[in-house]
């Protein structure tokens, strides 16, 4: 990235965080429903199968991008109401640029609900887990985050010129993401069960890998097209 | 319509016809049953039809991705118009696929839905990645439609293979392995019915899209005609 564009990179993702910081309607919501969604699990799942621990994983994935959709919907909405999306299309920045700085500002998003929820839904689901359980599961939020992110990214450029973006969005971005939810859900019930399936953890973390570079370079092929107005 | 083109899907539409009629009979009268240790009997028939099915609806989607890229190349609306056509036909297989695949599950296993199998799941998933693409299209408006379309069934098509991944890693494969990389592990008895029902299955699609395909061109014909007379 030469110097120009990580000033711009650095400017886009400096107003997306203070936009967030003085309204803070984005995290506030996702981890609100996200920690509604656990519990709604609970009381559907949990309590008729008595131990949760083995599907956990899944539960926490599934509550995690369900919220990450909502986070993802609000992506380019601030900016399309006060019109400063023309701005910011008509401003010479690189395509790519917007790209980077939508999904690290989704990433920090999605991380900034789970230091909060994950550690929630833990306790609620899992009998008992070590600190190094724990880190694991970092790693784990880390690297489906960024997929969630990327793919967040190219799929709400598109919704957000739609006419009924708050439908399509959804129905474009999960099924998408099954992919990521079933990886990220395997990888963290690898980390959480006794003893930990080490082998397994780090196929699924490889597939969330290659998922995000996969489609890291599907964006860089095909934003330039999407915001091509 | 041009006369080359009448032609065209003419001799596509008879071959079709001929390809098909010949599957039907050979894997019905002339393909063998499936008695050997381990055999499904009368209903691996069904193989024939949903395997080529599956694998159309592949090709089906691949022909959309390579007519988004090159849309997105050099938008013009034929591109647009193959790649429409093409996942809507890719999604009508795909549908069959899921559907011949829950009657085959349930001669086979007994039950009419079975998600530990790979690939039964992976088409479910399939269904849904390209049923977002009709709801993405009938949101967007002018010229975004034809361009968000491409960029998606070129997303879309990528997903394809990693959702496959994706399922497979989540579950134990149960689904009888027919093609391996050694080669087709069956006889060649009925092997040449299933290219032969894989081909009709083929020319169908290709038939279907060419017909569509004269459609548009004649509803866009039409449209500009009455522009014109609209201007006067």
């Amino acid at each position: 990235m030469n110097p120009s564009a990580r000033r711009q990179y650095a400017a886009l993702l400096r107003k997306d965080l203070r936009l967030e910081y003085r309204t803070r309607e984005t995290i506030v919501a996702m981890g609100l429903f996200s920690l509604v969604v656990t519990i709604l699990f609970e009381f559907t799942v949990g309590e008729r199968i008595g131990n949760t621990s083995a599907i956990a994983g899944g539960i926490i994935w599934a509550t995690l991008t369900l919220g990450a959709v909502l986070g993802v919907g609000r992506t380019w909405v601030p900016e399309r109401e006060q019109r400063v999306l023309d701005a910011i299309l008509i401003a010479p920045v690189p395509r790519l640029v917007m790209m980077m700085a939508r999904t690290t500002a989704l990433v920090l998003f999605l991380l900034g609900v789970q230091v909060v929820v994950v550690p929630l839904a833990i306790v609620f689901f899992v009998n008992g887990t070590s600190p190094a359980s724990l880190v694991l599961i970092a790693g784990v939020c880390i690297l489906a985050d960024v997929c969630i992110g990327i793919m967040g990214a190219l799929l709400s450029s598109m919704s957000v010129f739609s006419r009924t973006r708050e439908l399509v969005l959804p129905v474009l971005l999960l099924p998408s993401l099954i992919p990521v939810v079933i990886a990220a859900g395997g990888a963290t019930d690898a980390a959480l069960s006794a003893p930990r399936q080490m082998a397994e953890y780090r196929g699924y973390c490889l597939f969330l890998a290659v998922y995000a570079v996969i489609f890291a370079l599907v964006a860089y092929a095909t934003f330039d097209y999407i915001l091509d107005d | 319509m041009t006369d080359a083109a009448v032609r065209r899907v003419t001799a596509l539409g008879a071959l079709t016809a001929v390809l098909i009629g010949a599957s039907v009979v050979g894997l019905f009268l002339v393909a063998p049953e499936d008695n050997g240790p381990g055999g499904e009997g009368q209903i691996q028939r069904i193989f024939y039809f949903h395997v080529s099915i599956a694998l159309v609806s592949l090709l089906a989607f691949a022909v959309a991705f390579i007519a988004g890229a090159a849309y997105l190349r050099r938008p013009r609306p034929w591109w647009d118009d193959v790649v429409l056509i093409s996942i809507r036909l890719g999604l009508v297989f795909a549908v069959l696929t899921v559907i011949t695949g829950s009657i085959w599950a349930k001669a086979a296993w007994g039950r009419w839905w079975i998600w530990s199998d790979p690939r039964l799941a992976t088409y479910t998933l399939v269904v849904l990645l390209y049923s977002a693409y009709f709801v993405l299209r009938s949101s967007a408006e002018g010229e975004r439609q034809a361009r968000f379309s491409a960029v998606y069934a070129i997303i879309a098509f990528i997903s394809v293979p990693i959702s496959f991944y994706a399922v497979r890693i989540a579950q134990s494969v149960v689904h009888p392995v027919v093609f391996t990389s050694k080669g087709a592990a069956m006889p060649n008895s009925m092997l040449i019915w299933f290219v032969i029902a894989l081909a009709g299955m083929a020319a169908l699609f290709f038939t279907l899209l060419q017909l569509e395909l004269i459609q548009h061109r004649a509803q866009r014909a039409l449209q500009e005609v009455k522009l014109r007379l609209e201007r006067g």
